[in-house]
């Protein structure tokens, strides 16, 4: 049985989406949910709504064994880690890059438990910056059935995708308004206009600063 | 392959523009009691969710007064935010206030139910611009109606205090759910040309549905049918502030760009 987390008291569930048939699952993050279909359509609203995707599997976190190789290194019983014999999913990371996508599911094998599996997922992918298992059984998958592809998946291919950077504030982008020194360049930086220093509160400037550069104060929205 | 457009009567557009309408207000104003959970929901996935399916409605809203415009050359953005409650069409079904969680999501599940079944069968309307909006928006609807099917049931098997609340929140819905099944003024005339579908005939397949899921699936126990309601033109006294909110910025900065 899953056991009350510190955080939650539902379980966390790894989701693996599928962007196309043709492509590997892979990791994408997770989520909290009270049972399988539930993790399902949350992963749904969460990662799905865009830009695309044609599958999702949602996978308890109890369910997964995964190791680094120092992990292995320093604690090398993890390789006899107990289990049922089933087809287990093998995911490997390869990258500390960070992007949308954590992990993808390279391969399955045939195994006599997770740790069995884990071992064979370090033999044929050695240079792996961590691997991860989980047996078939283990999985909670969205239908294939032409209704729920429609529904979960379809409207999404659709929607314009934007990268976070596109969007700016209302009106001008933050960069215009920092190059217009409306706003500070450094999150530490005391206001400015332009090169000049400025304040909220004209008692705040000594007078030669005052007399020397009579700064006005900029319009500053609230 | 672009359909002729069709001819309306002047009744026949006077009509369907009461109707688009109506249909629309429905959707801001649930959007807004939606988006009045972002932030503060119970976790954060379904803080997401909720926003997601609130976007989704607004969205809906969009098609029907985009379907409006055409008819008329009105403004959607104006008619979402210069109307006052009074020029409002919409349900005080959804006027409701937010409530707590078993309230939203049974409020949403009933809607969606509504929603994805008026929109099924919309999608054999004859007048092409509406079966193409509806095909576009039942499959979202289909999606909402299992994600808020899923959060009744399991609140109504949750706890006896998850229990409690939802049957609390379905005996305070139930009066109001009727509103959704009146036809506005000419609406009867456009089912009859085969424009919008037969709305007995929806809500007979409403009632097939929800009635055994909040029933027997769920355990609750559905209250008296309410009495007879007054029409759309009789608002909740929570629309206004809702209204108020909603429209705030736009009131107050009427030519702001936006991306």
């Amino acid at each position: 049985m899953t056991q009350p987390h510190p955080d939650t008291q539902w379980p966390r569930w790894e989701i693996f989406k599928q962007d196309n048939e043709k492509r590997p699952y892979q990791g994408v993050g997770s989520v909290h949910a009270g049972d399988p279909d539930h993790a399902l359509l949350t992963a749904r609203n969460v990662f799905v709504r865009r830009p695309a995707a044609v599958s999702l599997w949602a996978v308890r976190e109890d369910d997964i064994l995964n190791a680094t190789p120092e992990e292995v290194g320093t604690h090398p019983e993890v390789l006899d880690t107990p289990g049922e014999a089933d087809t287990y999913h093998v995911g490997i990371k390869k990258t500390h890059k960070r992007s949308m996508t954590f992990v993808d599911l390279v391969e399955s094998v045939e195994a006599t438990g997770p740790g069995d599996a884990l071992r064979q997922a370090r033999e044929q992918h050695a240079d792996a910056l961590a691997w991860l298992v989980f047996p078939d059984s283990a999985i909670a998958r969205t239908d294939d059935d032409p209704g729920t592809v429609e529904s979960w998946f379809a409207p999404a291919k659709e929607k314009t995708y934007k990268q976070q950077q596109y969007y700016g504030v209302i009106g001008k982008h933050v960069g215009e308004l920092k190059r217009e020194g409306r706003m500070p360049r450094r999150a530490t930086e005391e206001p400015h206009a332009g090169d000049h220093k400025v304040y909220d509160h004209p008692h705040d400037a000594s007078p030669a600063e005052l007399k020397t550069h009579e700064v006005q104060k900029p319009e500053v929205q609230k | 392959m672009t359909a002729p457009a069709m001819t309306l009567s002047d009744v026949q557009q006077a009509a369907l523009i009461r109707k688009l309408t109506a249909l629309a207000d429905d959707e801001i104003i649930l959007a807004q009691r939606g988006g009045e959970w972002t932030g503060h929901a119970p976790i954060l996935e379904e803080d997401i969710a909720l926003a997601n399916i609130a976007q989704d409605e607004l969205g809906h809203a969009g098609l029907y007064l985009e379907l409006r415009r055409a008819l008329d050359g009105s403004d959607a953005d104006a008619l979402a935010f210069t109307r006052s409650a009074d020029e409002f069409t919409s349900a005080r079904f959804v006027e409701l206030p937010k409530g707590d969680w078993a309230f939203t999501m049974l409020r949403q599940y009933l809607y969606d139910a509504y929603e994805a079944l008026w929109l099924d069968a919309a999608r054999k309307s004859v007048y092409e611009p509406l079966a193409e909006v509806a095909n576009k928006a039942f499959r979202e609807e289909r999606f909402h109606l299992q994600h808020t099917a899923l959060w009744v049931e399991r609140l109504a098997l949750g706890t006896p205090e998850s229990m409690k609340r939802t049957q609390d929140a379905l005996n305070a819905l139930w009066p109001y759910v009727g509103q959704l099944w009146q036809p506005v003024e000419g609406e009867g005339g456009l089912i009859e040309a085969g424009l919008l579908p037969d709305l007995n005939a929806v809500k007979t397949r409403w009632e097939g549905l929800i009635v055994p899921h909040l029933t027997v699936q769920c355990g609750l126990i559905l209250p008296p049918g309410g009495a007879e309601q007054p029409g759309r033109d009789t608002h909740t006294e929570d629309l206004a502030p809702l209204l108020d909110e909603m429209q705030r910025v736009y009131r107050a900065h009427p030519d702001t760009p936006y991306w």
